[in-house]
């Protein structure tokens, strides 16, 4: 039992409902979020560490003690995604600062992003499935009104498609847990764990897994994708940002959870099939990505790709793979936040996101064009940026384990990303430059001290991968070997 | 160890000061101070020569990310020193080069020499590096500067378009590298290209052997531009001068022949590596040379040119693979590497003169330029009559050489060499025609003739003495080596060979003697011939050159990547179109067909639907009759044209499931659903005020039989697995625990319990959902962005 469990969901929260009532003292507004988010980063890290030395760590919540009551659970894995939530959100709120504008500040933007964290944070805190449905829940209806937020004619025809999926996909998340509970009479997921390994998980089980599978993909944007680029597209940057770089992992995250630790008896069938949508993802996400000569419509499509990618070290499912799934899925989180903020930034400058309307912005705003030069870099796994030592233990997991396919396709893609976003660099910023400081439709006040800040967290996890690689390799074996976050949930022998 | 290393990094480190100087240092050229980077690294590579000459071998490393077995380790032997010193030195020469040829006033001085020590850098990295992740890190760093560097001036269009196309060409090389060095790697359970030296005999037989020798080689032969991934360097000239001289020419391009060196040990002796590697050799050689001759602009001609060369080289390594019967093919690979260096880059710099001091490139323009610019001249003359093969020049003694490579391989009868060895002294003599010819071109069309000042945007006189200095000095070394070949031979070019072929040492060791003259030789013959053949055809080449014009372009890989590229993405568009419609009913189809197919699917394959309904309570007609009413109002919903009507059937089956809850005896729940049935009701007609009329369902019967067929699929298979999961319960529920609610909280009904104790977190956090659900409404109402903005 450690209390400090809770806290990365109640620090959100309980900032998020107090900046409710002063809803007209920006400020205010700004700072208490910027402190609350950095506060929950600091306990995330603080909490990290405890699992570092003394291993996981859990609360039961109200006292009722697993599997009767609901259990919040800290292992490596969901502290570190924890501690790299508090990371991006810090560089995106700080984002909105300079670019959301007076209006959406006043009307509740700040604390509907921390409500949002506080739906993320839940998610990868939880032990209990149906309490995952419910941060789920929270998480959702943050991001529904945040896509809509402003009501621009593009946000809410976007939105309208966005609430109508997620809805339908809650939906199925509701039957797959009732179907789950009248076969196993049980909802927390560590003795959901032990009741499937001894009953076997025979073929219904694997049914209901398959129908989990569908679930998760479908927020994860694991090939059933299509409400992606659209509404990750229309909100403003720093939501599109901080969509681009939470949410999706959020269904990553269930799929790594539950196929690791309820659902790991019959990988032939689940994981070769989470292997065939990881493969299908790449492909048809990279090739949606080299089509397109827009800027957000781009970005959104690599969102895709590295969902793909993440996926396929679970799919291949051995120590290595899965260790280079977590690597690429933590790069992958910040770099895509910064991503989505350079890619704003641009098209705020140059007033349009369509490549074909833009040139030389390099000779104005060599710095903005060089971060996002490296990012370009690091987003394709370039060494020694962020993105490569989880390219190299994906790509040598799967070639270990003779998922040959799968290699030849993970690297593809990495092609098709550097193609598509060096389109960006070479159309954007390289050319004669037709606009002069003063034609130029925004500035880049107070947005780039966040693009360098992210800038210099990709940089440092590529340079100082080594300081975290005992996290990682923690994290990865957790997820192997299941039994280890049962004896701390069960706390039975 | 410390200073090897601080000789490695300090390129990059150097490159941080490079803006410092070039803003704060206004009034020197930034190029001097960048002048002592290579210098000294030329002058600590040198010091090594003695050292590894013994036969001592280097061997260090500095950990990066030891956990992994990732390290900076480094290891240093002759291969790796012939690289460091032609890096350093041809780097210097062309840092002094540039200071007098890119303008003070005119160009970004920073961006040109940050590019060009961070390539500097990296280049040393690829030679130096043991750790396969290192030699990849260097290897796409390389890569990525070069990008910069042919995009130096990014505004042209053409600089952009060379830029992308040596990205793409060789970052797909990249992949295939790290692809084959990860199956090595796996192979030989080790990072270290030392250690899979010594491992090679235990591959030879594992089913990766060949997929990872065919990767490895698709990233040299793109890096090193062969036939068919030439097309990009040609395009990559749109470089400064100086970059081309240095990385796509002596330097870069050379990445591919160190890697295919340094893995000869790896996998030579087999006959796939045999060929592969001779014949993208040869047919580079010969299809470069053949191109070169048509070029009318001097850079494009050489770049050609450089592509024949390399093919050249990589033709001798692929024959001295089968080293224990050829190998004079590696001593003349390595020493034509050298001399290549000296004379292309020589040539490269006096073209830069040419084009710096008339303002143009084209030899349609140029003519006559002998009396004005003789150092000019008599620099080239000394660069192509080496590239031609005509002594007193280095050129001569490497192609003699290369005859003789290819003579003995026409001699062996391994690899089918008996058949078709005889095939490789042909093709090169050949080919060396075709150098023979263009080499002509170079120094003929340029310089002789009549001069005629009007075709010149400038008044032409001869090349300042600093922008002299570099090409003279490669000049010199042209002639010196002519005459001392053995100072090369014996203190770089054998220690080098010991590392490419280390079991011939063993074996007894080699020749490595290189002699001017060896009497009347076959290799003799060869050489007149080319001159003699060569002369005729360049003096008739007005009469032949029509042949170039049978070559459609359409089949030309230029056209086949530009055509590529363009229909890639149209392609890409199409399929992207066809599925992304951004219709949500489209999206809900997919969605749906995926549930049903695989969900569905596992059902049927598994074949685990049960139904047993043994356990369950009796169902009584009243249940009947309500289940009937859910069933009828749905059907309405559906077929409806009314709004009204739909509101009306969803009420009903909202009200019926009530109904439901009083039967099972939940009477708080039904209450719940009364009233929250009841409030839908009344806002969906409150907001129907508003509302358009219910359009027409679009589409045809097909889509609305499919849209019937999937919904049918989704809800039987919903019932089905409801009903199955019934029939099962492997396990007992945990539920029997809250029976005792009383006990442990104090409440006696049971659901409420739950509600708010046992489970009062989800409770808890459904409130909030409610909440934000409420602010998200107001704010959607009172900040419509867009209504405003109209205004």
């Amino acid at each position: 039992m450690n209390n400090l469990v809770i806290l990365p969901l109640l620090i959100p929260l309980l900032a998020g409902i107090f900046l409710v009532i002063f809803r007209q003292n920006i400020l205010l507004q700004r700072w208490f979020s910027i402190v609350a988010i950095f506060s929950t980063g600091v306990v995330a890290a603080y909490l990290l560490q405890m699992v570092a030395d003394d291993g996981i760590q859990t609360l039961a919540i109200g006292g009722w003690e697993a599997p009767f009551g609901i259990v919040l659970v800290i292992d490596m894995f969901s502290g570190l995604l924890i501690l790299t939530t508090s990371i991006v959100s810090f560089g995106c709120i700080l984002f909105a600062f300079n670019s959301i504008g007076l209006e959406r500040e006043q009307f509740y933007f700040y604390p509907f992003m921390l409500f949002l964290i506080t739906g993320v944070n839940g998610s990868f805190l939880t032990g209990d499935l149906f309490n995952l449905f419910v941060c789920f829940e929270v998480m959702l209806i943050s991001s529904y009104v945040l896509i809509s937020l402003g009501g621009t004619k593009v946000q809410l025809r976007e939105s309208i498609k966005y609430v109508l999926i997620n809805i339908m996909s809650s939906t199925m998340f509701l039957l797959g847990i009732a179907y789950l509970y009248a076969i196993t009479g049980t909802l927390n997921m560590a003795h959901l764990s032990v009741r499937i390994a001894e009953v076997g998980q025979q073929g219904l089980l694997t049914t209901v897994a398959i129908l989990f599978l569908v679930v998760f993909s479908l927020k994860a944007a694991l090939f059933l994708y299509f409400w992606l680029p659209g509404s990750y597209a229309a909100p403003p940057t720093a939501i599109g940002a901080i969509f681009g770089a939470l949410l999706t992992k959020v269904g990553i995250y269930a799929l790594f959870r539950m196929f690791t630790l309820v659902f790991y008896h019959q990988p032939e069938i689940t994981h070769l099939l989470l292997g065939v949508m990881a493969a299908l993802t790449m492909l048809l996400g990279g090739i949606g990505a080299v089509s397109q000569w827009d800027i957000r419509k781009i970005i959104a499509y690599n969102v895709i790709i590295a969902v793909g990618f993440i996926v396929s070290g679970l799919a291949v499912f051995t120590s290595t793979a899965v260790a280079g799934g977590i690597y690429y899925l933590i790069h992958d989180m910040i770099v895509k936040a910064l991503l989505f903020l350079l890619g704003g930034t641009i098209i705020g400058i140059a007033g349009t996101s369509k490549l074909k309307e833009m040139s030389g912005l390099i000779r104005n705003h060599p710095l903005l064009g060089w971060m996002f030069f490296i990012t370009v870099l690091a987003l394709a796994g370039i060494p020694p940026l962020s993105g490569f030592i989880g390219k190299v233990l994906v790509i040598k997991g799967t070639m270990e384990a003779e998922f040959y396919w799968l290699a030849v396709i993970g690297l593809l893609s990495s092609l098709m990303v550097l193609y598509s976003v060096m389109k960006i660099f070479v159309n954007g910023f390289w050319g004669e430059t037709y606009l002069s400081k003063e034609q130029e439709k925004g500035t880049t006040s107070g947005l780039l001290f966040p693009c360098i800040l992210l800038t210099m967290v990709s940089i440092g996890f590529g340079l100082g991968v080594e300081g975290i690689t005992f996290y990682i390799d923690q994290a990865a074996n957790g997820l192997m070997n299941p039994d280890i976050y049962i004896k701390a949930v069960l706390k039975s022998p | 160890m410390l200073l090897l290393y601080f000789t490695l990094l300090v390129p990059f480190l150097f490159a941080l000061l490079v803006p410092l100087l070039y803003r704060y240092m206004p009034r020197i050229h930034t190029g001097w101070f960048v002048l002592v980077v290579p210098t000294g690294i030329f002058i600590y590579m040198i010091n090594l020569i003695p050292i590894i000459a013994k036969g001592e071998k280097l061997v260090n490393s500095v950990p990066w990310i030891p956990t992994l077995g990732i390290n900076y380790s480094t290891y240093v032997d002759g291969l790796t020193l012939l690289f460091g010193l032609l890096i350093s030195g041809i780097g210097a020469l062309v840092v002094l080069y540039s200071i007098y040829y890119m303008s003070k006033q005119r160009e970004a001085l920073h961006n040109f020499y940050v590019y060009l020590l961070i390539f500097m850098g990296a280049m040393l990295g690829i030679a130096f590096s043991d750790n396969i992740f290192i030699l990849y890190m260097f290897w796409e760093l390389t890569s990525i500067a070069s990008f910069l560097l042919i995009a130096y001036w990014y505004q042209r269009k053409q600089s952009r378009y060379g830029a992308q196309k040596s990205l793409i060409i060789t970052v797909i090389g990249g992949l295939a590298l790290l692809a084959g060095l990860i199956l090595l790697s796996i192979m030989t359970n080790t990072f270290s290209i030392r250690e899979m030296i010594e491992a090679d005999q235990m591959i030879v037989k594992h089913q990766l052997f060949l997929p990872s020798m065919l990767l490895i080689l698709l990233g040299a032969f793109t890096k090193s531009a062969q036939f068919p991934f030439h097309i990009w360097l040609p395009d990559a000239m749109e470089a400064p001068t100086p970059i081309s001289a240095y990385l796509h020419s002596a330097t870069m391009v050379k990445a591919g022949i160190y890697l295919v060196a340094r893995f000869t040990p790896v996998f030579s002796g087999t006959i796939e590596w045999f060929w592969l590697v001779t014949g993208t050799g040869m047919i580079t050689l010969l299809w470069g040379s053949f191109s070169a001759v048509k070029q009318n602009d001097l850079k494009a001609m050489l770049a050609f040119s450089t592509i024949s060369q390399l093919g050249l080289i990589m033709c001798l390594l692929g024959i001295g693979s089968a080293s224990l019967y050829a190998s004079t093919a590696i001593l003349a690979a390595l020493f034509h590497l050298i001399n290549h260096s000296t004379f292309k880059g020589c040539l490269f710099m006096v073209v830069g003169i040419v084009d710096h001091e008339t303002g143009t490139r084209d030899i349609r323009r140029l003519g006559g330029l002998m009396n004005i610019m003789p150092i000019t001249f008599t620099l080239m003359i000394i660069g192509s009559f080496s590239m031609a093969g005509l002594p007193p020049f280095n050129g001569f003694l490497s192609k003699e050489l290369f005859f003789t490579g290819v003579l003995e391989a026409a001699r062996l009868n391994i690899f089918h060499l008996e058949t078709w060895g005889i095939l490789l002294p042909i093709l090169a003599w050949i080919a060396s025609i075709f150098t023979f010819i263009y080499s002509m071109i170079l120094v003929l069309k340029t310089f002789t003739g009549k001069y005629k000042p009007n075709k010149y945007e400038k008044k032409v006189h001869e090349a300042p003495l600093g922008m002299l200095i570099s090409p003279i000095f490669l000049a010199s070394l042209v002639i010196l080596f002519f005459f001392f070949p053995n100072i090369i031979s014996n203190n770089l070019l054998q220690p080098a060979m010991k590392a490419i072929l280390p079991g011939l040492l063993e074996g007894g060791g080699f020749e490595n003697n290189i002699k001017i003259w060896h009497g009347w030789t076959t290799e003799v013959f060869m050489t007149l011939g080319v001159a003699v053949v060569g002369m005729l055809l360049y003096i008739s080449f007005p009469k032949w050159s029509g042949i170039y014009e049978y070559l459609p372009e359409k089949i030309s890989f230029n056209y086949i990547y530009d055509r590529g590229l363009v229909g890639m993405e149209k392609l890409a568009a199409k399929i992207t179109k066809t599925y992304m419609t951004g219709i949500v009913r489209d999206y809900l189809l997919y969605i749906f067909i995926f549930f049903v197919v695989v969900v569905g699917g596992s059902m049927v394959l598994l074949n685990n639907f049960t139904f047993n309904p043994s356990g369950n309570g009796p169902v009584s007609a009243y249940e009947v009759v309500l289940i009937l009413v859910i069933i009828g109002a749905a059907v309405l919903v559906m077929l409806t044209k009314s709004r009204l009507t739909a509101v009306i059937g969803v009420g009903v089956i909202g009200f019926v499931v009530a109904m439901f809850f009083v039967i099972f005896r939940a009477p708080d729940l039904a209450l719940t659903q009364l009233v929250v049935e009841t409030v839908t009701v009344a806002l969906f007609l409150l907001c129907f005020y508003h509302l358009p009329e219910l359009g027409r369902e679009t589409g045809g019967v097909g889509l609305r039989a499919a849209n019937l067929i999937v919904s049918l699929g989704v809800g039987v298979l919903v019932t089905l697995l409801a009903l199955t999961a019934q029939s099962n319960p492997l396990v007992d529920p945990i539920s029997t625990f809250f029976e005792n609610s009383y006990q442990l909280a104090g409440a006696r009904n049971i659901v409420n319990a739950i509600l708010v104790d046992f489970r009062g977190f989800d409770t808890m956090l459904e409130i909030l959902v409610l909440s934000i659900a409420g602010l998200g409404v107001y704010s959607l109402i009172k900040l419509p962005l867009a209504r405003r903005d109209n205004k």
